[in-house]
């Protein structure tokens, strides 16, 4: 996508939707000249619909605590990225329109008029944010600029302005329910080659059900794992029979990842929550098992509550208590922590002796799920040594390419590498020989980023890759 | 002027320090905490929430961890600013008595009257120090610089303005506004029977080191509402939607094989 010039100052945006893939979204494009002010109208609903947004809004001090923990600006310098400045660009036009001080003294407040040139910033910065919370995590108020940049989203949504990636994955989600655009064709033919290779690898043979009936379990993907990462199924579909589970995968529903989150809560979101539902119904499931993907866990875990709220499939009230949502690493550390599950760290093919893991907190996880000592409890267990990266945990930076900004076109490529700086100064400091990221975008920005920005050439697999890989099998299954 | 700032002014001000308090709550109010976004770690439970609210609020512990140079102005200042807040209440309606009516049987009279204005002196300088500081901050650090508006500088102007006038008048003993003095003007400001504003004692004229201290305070009560100065509110109304405890369903997979 070429350039934009707003007032002298160049703005690298996302390639945009084009008008077929809008159409398939649902999505009408507003014209140009009346974008400001259907804009503004929606940022009116929002402010009246999320406090979140509200109290974003209106409490910050500028006191600048948040600048030097966002990796945005630490990569790039520009005063737009630091997460209070990100807010500004929305937070100029709420005063202007929305409180007293900025009617009545405008510029002096920082209260600006809405215009096109606000629409084509909140188009670049809001897609240059990656929606990790870090910000929420420093700021001694706890203002959290995640907030405002899905708000921010949601509006440019509202008026067409959608870049091709999130667009074309939506689009998928309605007509396939993954983002991947995957058949079930396609589903079975990987499975029945992973199912070969661990039959090689172990000497036995394991299936992987889809859209099996009556099954107690449904395990959810994340639809990457198919084009991306093999061994992240391998070790899932290990652990499963491992422990004699009754599971299945669904290929209505093949989707841990829920971009709606980061771009749409409204429609997007909730297609994909629509079709869990169904799913669990019409396959008798009584808990569902979500696979590595960490915006997608946040949706999953944190949203689906509050967004089953209307009665789905004749669910009936409180359908999530009844058939829980939880995170394969949860299962996977309870066995764990019981010391139920044999695994042999020294005899794991994805890491050779001798060798040792890094562990990418990923944002969404650390910072948003509390899935945090599990994943150590985990990978502890599976690998021979573990390398931490410091600072770990909830305060461990974004790998640069969360809310899935993994966007090829060159100058938004730059901008990857750039947002991952941090990370990888992380990452080489701890001279680990692997990296282990267990989330579907991580991985994704860790393959482009990490091989061919930085030529920092290092293996990286999920978690329960290593899970599956140190699980120790007697001949056959060791039940 | 005096009748104006004296003895209108003060009312409007309390009216709209108020009612601009009442109605921002409110509008935040409007908006839902649609879905439980806390931020790990989770607190385990609300009464761990509410402590971790507390502690940020009384350590400004993330700007400690994040940011040492602005803790080393911030908490300073906060401090200051609370307890001249509490030495203006106290000290003018006790007449500096506080720590005599606080502990009768070890501080006498004299005693809490002197240790009331070393306090007050000594944080009024804390406070200044401090705001030149933030200040001067402001204008040095580029993080900081890039993302200010004109208002954050006037801000801490006002604030200068008025600490600046309230210690002169402490350590300049000619301009010094006594407790009873002060106290019978908010007295009668409090009884609806306003006075006139104390005076200069050698010439017994009008203290305009006062009449900018008490108009300078009420433009600050007048934009509080209105302005990031609301920032004591929004800190706990804000925090209220992110500290908070989240219900873990429990581990076990039902038919499985090899049980938990
Ligand atoms: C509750 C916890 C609080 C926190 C975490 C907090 C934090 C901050 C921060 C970070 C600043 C910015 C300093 C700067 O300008 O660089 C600030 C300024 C300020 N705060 Fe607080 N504050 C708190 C409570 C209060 C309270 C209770 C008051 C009293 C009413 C107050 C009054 C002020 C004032 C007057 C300023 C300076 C004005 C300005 O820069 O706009 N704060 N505060
Ligand atoms: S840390 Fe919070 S209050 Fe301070 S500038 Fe950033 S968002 Fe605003
Ligand atoms: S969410 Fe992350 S990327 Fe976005 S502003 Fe905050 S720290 Fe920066
Ligand atoms: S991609 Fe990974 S590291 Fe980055 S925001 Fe998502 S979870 Fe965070």
């Amino acid at each position: 996508m070429p350039k934009k010039i707003v007032k002298g100052q160049e703005l690298s945006q996302p390639a945009r939707a084009s008008a077929r893939v809008l159409k398939r979204l649902y999505v009408r494009e507003v014209p140009d000249e009346h974008k400001p002010a259907e804009a503004l109208k929606w940022l009116d609903y929002y402010r009246k619909d999320r406090r979140s947004l509200v109290m974003a809004m209106e409490s910050c001090v500028k006191c600048g605590v948040c600048a030097n923990e966002c990796h945005a600006y630490l990569g790039t310098k520009d005063p737009n990225n630091i997460p209070a400045g990100r807010a500004d660009l929305m937070r100029k036009v709420y005063k202007r329109y929305f409180t007293v001080q900025g009617r009545l003294f405008g510029n002096l407040v920082g209260a600006e008029e809405i215009t096109m040139d606000t629409l084509e910033k909140w188009y670049s910065y809001y897609y240059q944010c990656t929606e990790c919370r870090r910000c929420g995590h420093v700021c001694p108020f706890g203002i959290d600029t995640c907030e405002v940049t899905m708000a921010g989203r949601e509006i440019l949504w509202g008026i067409g302005m959608v870049p091709d990636l999130q667009g074309a994955a939506s689009a998928a989600v309605y007509e396939r329910g993954n983002q991947g655009n995957m058949t079930k064709q396609a589903l079975i033919e990987t499975h029945d080659f992973l199912s070969d290779e661990i039959e090689e690898e172990r000497g036995l043979r394991m299936e992987f059900p889809v859209d099996k009936p009556n099954s107690d379990i449904l395990y959810v993907p994340s639809s990457a794992d198919y084009l991306l990462n093999p061994e992240t199924l391998k070790g899932a579909c290990q652990f499963f029979e491992y422990v004699g589970a009754n599971w299945t995968i669904s290929s209505h529903m093949t989707e841990a990842g829920n971009f709606g989150l980061l771009t749409e809560q409204h429609s997007v979101q909730r297609e994909l929550v629509e079709r869990l539902w169904r799913t669990v119904a019409e396959l008798g499931i009584k808990k569902i098992v979500f696979g590595e993907c960490g915006h997608g866990w946040r949706a999953w875990k944190m949203y689906t509550p509050s967004l089953t709220d209307y009665a789905i499939a004749g669910a009936g009230y409180d359908y999530h208590k009844r058939v829980p949502i939880v995170h394969v690493h949860d299962e996977v550390a309870a066995y764990v922590k019981l010391g139920k599950l044999k695994l042999n760290p020294r005899d794991n093919r994805l890491v050779p002796v001798g060798q040792s893991v890094t562990l990418h907190d990923p944002c969404n996880y650390c910072r948003a799920c509390n899935l945090i000592q599990n994943l150590r409890v985990n990978l502890y267990a599976s690998v021979p040594e573990v390398r931490e990266m410091t600072p770990n945990g909830e305060k461990n930076f974004c790998c640069g390419g969360g809310s899935a900004v993994l966007y090829d076109d060159p100058e938004m490529f730059e901008l990857r590498g750039k947002f991952s700086l941090k990370k990888v100064a992380q990452i080489k400091a701890t001279e680990a020989d692997i990296l282990c990221a267990p989330c579907s975008i991580c991985k994704a920005q860790f393959y482009g980023i990490l091989h061919e920005y930085h030529h920092l050439d290092i293996p990286i697999n999920g978690l329960i890759d290593f899970v599956g890989a140190a699980l120790v099998f007697k001949g056959h299954r060791q039940i | 002027m005096e009748l104006f700032v004296g003895k209108i002014l003060p009312y409007v001000t309390v009216a709209i320090l108020l009612g601009g308090i009442t109605w921002r709550i409110w509008r935040w109010m409007i908006g839902r905490i649609v879905h439980n976004i806390t931020l790990a770690p989770f607190p385990s439970s609300w009464g761990a929430a509410v402590a971790w609210i507390l502690w940020q609020i009384v350590s400004f512990w993330n700007i400690f961890k994040f940011d040492k140079p602005l803790w080393v102005g911030a908490w300073p200042m906060h401090v200051a600013l609370v307890s001249i807040f509490g030495g203006h209440v106290l000290g003018i309606a006790t007449l500096g008595s506080q720590f005599h009516l606080l502990l009768p049987w070890i501080v006498t009279e004299a005693q809490s009257e002197a240790a009331s204005n070393a306090l007050g002196t000594t944080f009024g300088l804390i406070f200044l120090v401090a705001l030149l500081y933030l200040l001067y901050r402001r204008f040095a650090v580029e993080k900081v610089r890039v993302i200010s508006a004109p208002s954050d500088y006037l801000h801490l102007l006002l604030l200068i303005v008025i600490v600046g006038v309230g210690d002169y008048m402490r350590l300049f003993h000619a301009v010094a506004v006594e407790y009873l003095a002060a106290r019978d003007f908010m007295l009668g400001l409090i009884l609806f029977h306003p006075g006139p504003m104390p005076v200069i004692h050698e010439t017994g004229l009008m203290n305009w080191y006062f009449f900018v201290h008490f108009l300078a305070v009420q433009i600050m009560l007048i934009i509080f509402p209105f302005s990031k100065l609301m920032h004591p509110f929004g800190i706990l109304w804000n925090r209220w939607i992110y500290n908070r405890p989240y219900p873990e369903p429990p581990m076990g997979m039902p038919g499985v094989k090899l049980k938990l």
